[in-house]
């Protein structure tokens, strides 16, 4: 049966959602936050989400981010009339669709309905909450980092380098596409502060910083995190 | 003190003092006693009878003196001296310390006798006062007099603008807090018209899909929310457009002998239709004088309470008291909820205050707004006791003529 997990932190909307869904025949599950989404998308695997965008604890927007650095579930956004940029930047942080409130019970089925055929027809949903690299490990949920099983501490621009070497395991990232990705376009030839980062992150992931394991240096190309060998694992 | 006693001032002394100056201009927060410490450290190595500091009142752009001391010998007589009120405007506008010196040198009255340093007090090209150094009756102003002066000067300049610059910051806090309070309205009200809204587009349009049936009672749930959103949007239109009319000076109020009693009892009655489960205990005096209010004002304020406590103390019963004594009614209204942390109770009446620990409690925060314009209006006064844990307790107090 398709579940669908409803994200809306007033119970009304939820209400409407799940009588709306299940009438269609679909299974709906409810969270009224976005870290409890977090746990509910990672623990009960749904099919689609649909997520508010103006929620308490963490908004819809940074939760569809965590969301997509360990599932592609399919995701709409419902967002309030006016408020394009929610839209924009729930598009842009990986969203399929959204709905503008107040909508139309017909018009939101129809968009699932939509949303569900276009993705089942092009990929598995596939979720790695929980990321190892030798001693260290990632929850993507949580945005948590532990090394050897002790929490290590990193700060927001940090973390982010980190998932980034993370999501291209064995490939080299240039200095620029780091500058770039992290702290962007005006930062690009600012060389500086990513070697600082770098040697920070390192700091606190790295046995030996300076004969790294995690994040290795190819000199004149830029950085990567290698490809861990099979009896290392 | 005696200009007299005090010996030229060796170099090492003189670079002792400017160093104690600027210590005084960095360590001292308090602009005044800065000047008061500094004016006594320069009439060691500088001589002078008196001080004016000059500062620009950038809304009026005219000088207005904001330091002055007279240090000389005949104090009292000073006072009716010259104080360099024209000079300070001319060395304003130009931005060059200009020097003066007697008009009528040969005149007996040492105090006739004013030489006059005025120097501008300058950050960058923007000149934000006048100094003025007077010397009754000379020694003349040398010229490494003169550039010790000005290096002073730009010690104060910077005492100076720092006040500045502080007053405009707490200008400005004042600005974007009313600013702030003004968005955070705009986004509550956005949001609280909107939600009722979409549940009544959203269960309207689920009552009308074509492709379903709902059975009787589920079709009798969605329309009970539709209609207790409608409620609710009402409600906060009254609010907005009783705001609207407040600011408008509009509110009108229709004043008439009535009983607080029935006032009170029909409120009940009114809320008891909705939320049945809602114990209300009363302790009137029987039967209450009748009183001159409006009846519809004052039942909107008691009915605003029963609001607030039905959504921020939702188990708790409500006690509401009568006592009237020397021609005043007080009403007790007290629930027993979490109560309402100190830090907010000034502000709970302010226009658009909401407290920020509820943040999923809907409201508009012009309730206890309007509630507190309505007992105004009445000659009256509306105030809350709250403990946290305990409940809280709004106490008004009508006269019985308003």
């Amino acid at each position: 049966m398709t579940r669908i997990l409803a994200v809306d932190d007033e119970r009304l909307y939820q209400h409407l959602l799940e009588v709306n869904l299940e009438k269609e025949g679909f299974e709906v599950i409810t969270a009224d936050n976005g870290l409890d989404a977090l746990e509910m998308v990672s623990s009960q695997h749904p099919d689609l989400v649909i997520m508010d965008i103006m929620m308490p604890k963490m908004d819809g927007i940074t939760t569809c981010e965590r969301i997509r650095q360990f599932s592609n579930v399919p995701i709409i956004i419902l967002t309030a009339r006016g408020e394009e940029q929610d839209r924009v930047r729930g598009l842009n942080v990986g969203a399929d669709d959204y709905v503008v409130k107040p909508f139309s019970a017909t018009e939101l089925v129809a968009r699932v309905r939509a949303v569900l055929r276009r993705t089942s027809s092009s990929e598995q949903i596939t979720q790695n909450r929980y990321f190892t690299h030798g001693n260290l490990k990632i929850d993507f949920a949580r945005a948590e980092v532990w090394k050897d099983n002790k929490p290590v501490y990193l700060s927001a621009t940090e973390y982010r380098l980190l998932i980034q070497f993370a999501h291209h395991i064995g490939q080299v990232i240039t200095a620029e596409e780091l500058l770039m990705a992290i702290w962007g376009p005006q930062y690009r030839e600012d060389k500086e502060i990513l070697w600082v980062s770098i040697a920070r992150l390192r700091q606190k992931l790295e046995d030996n910083p300076h004969s790294p394991v995690h994040i290795v240096t190819r000199a004149g190309l830029g950085y990567l995190m290698p490809p861990i060998e099979k009896e290392h694992a | 003190m005696s200009q007299v006693q005090i010996s030229p001032p060796s170099p090492p002394i003189q670079l002792e003092l400017l160093y104690s100056i600027s210590n005084t201009i960095t360590q001292n927060l308090e602009w005044k006693k800065a000047l008061d410490e500094i004016s006594i450290l320069v009439r060691k190595i500088f001589i002078f009878d008196n001080l004016v500091v000059y500062r620009l009142d950038s809304t009026r752009q005219v000088l207005e003196v904001v330091y002055a001391r007279a240090a000389g010998r005949g104090r009292s007589a000073e006072a009716d001296s010259t104080w360099g009120e024209t000079v300070a405007y001319q060395v304003f506008q130009s931005q060059k310390t200009i020097l003066t010196e007697p008009t009528s040198p040969s005149s007996p009255d040492r105090l006739e006798r004013p030489f006059v340093l005025s120097i501008p007090l300058s950050v960058g090209d923007q000149t934000l006062g006048v100094i003025i150094f007077i010397r009754f009756g000379g020694p003349v102003f040398t010229p490494e007099s003169v550039d010790l002066a000005e290096y002073i000067s730009r010690q104060i300049t910077h005492l100076v603008e720092r006040q500045r610059i502080q007053d405009e910051y707490r200008d400005l806090e004042v600005q974007h807090q009313q600013s702030r309070l003004q968005q955070d309205f705009v986004s509550t009200i956005s949001h609280e018209l909107r939600n009722p809204l979409g549940f009544i587009k959203g269960y309207t349009t689920t009552l009308l899909r074509s492709d379903t049936e709902w059975d009787h009672n589920t079709q009798l749930e969605f329309l009970k929310i539709i209609d207790e959103e409608t409620d609710h949007m009402q409600e906060l239109i009254e609010n907005l457009l009783d705001s609207a009319r407040l600011q408008a000076g509009q509110l009108r109020f229709q004043f008439q002998l009535l009983r607080l009693d029935s006032v009170i009892n029909d409120v009940i009655l009114r809320t008891n239709l909705h939320h049945p489960e809602l114990v209300f205990r009363l302790d009137f005096q029987q039967p209450p004088i009748p009183i001159t209010a409006d009846p519809v004002r004052l039942a909107q304020v008691i009915e605003n309470l029963v609001g607030n406590a039905i959504k921020y103390a939702p188990d708790s019963d409500i006690l509401i008291t009568i006592r009237q004594k020397d021609s005043k009614s007080t009403i007790l209204f007290s629930d027993h909820g979490p109560g309402i942390p100190e830090k907010y109770q000034p502000f709970i009446f302010d226009r658009f205050f909401r407290s920020p620990d509820t943040p999923t409690i809907h409201g508009s925060g012009l309730g206890l707004f309007i509630c507190k314009h309505i007992i105004q209006a009445h000659h009256g006064e509306i105030t809350v006791i709250s403990t946290l844990g305990e409940g809280t307790t709004f106490q008004i107090v009508l006269p019985d003529q308003p």
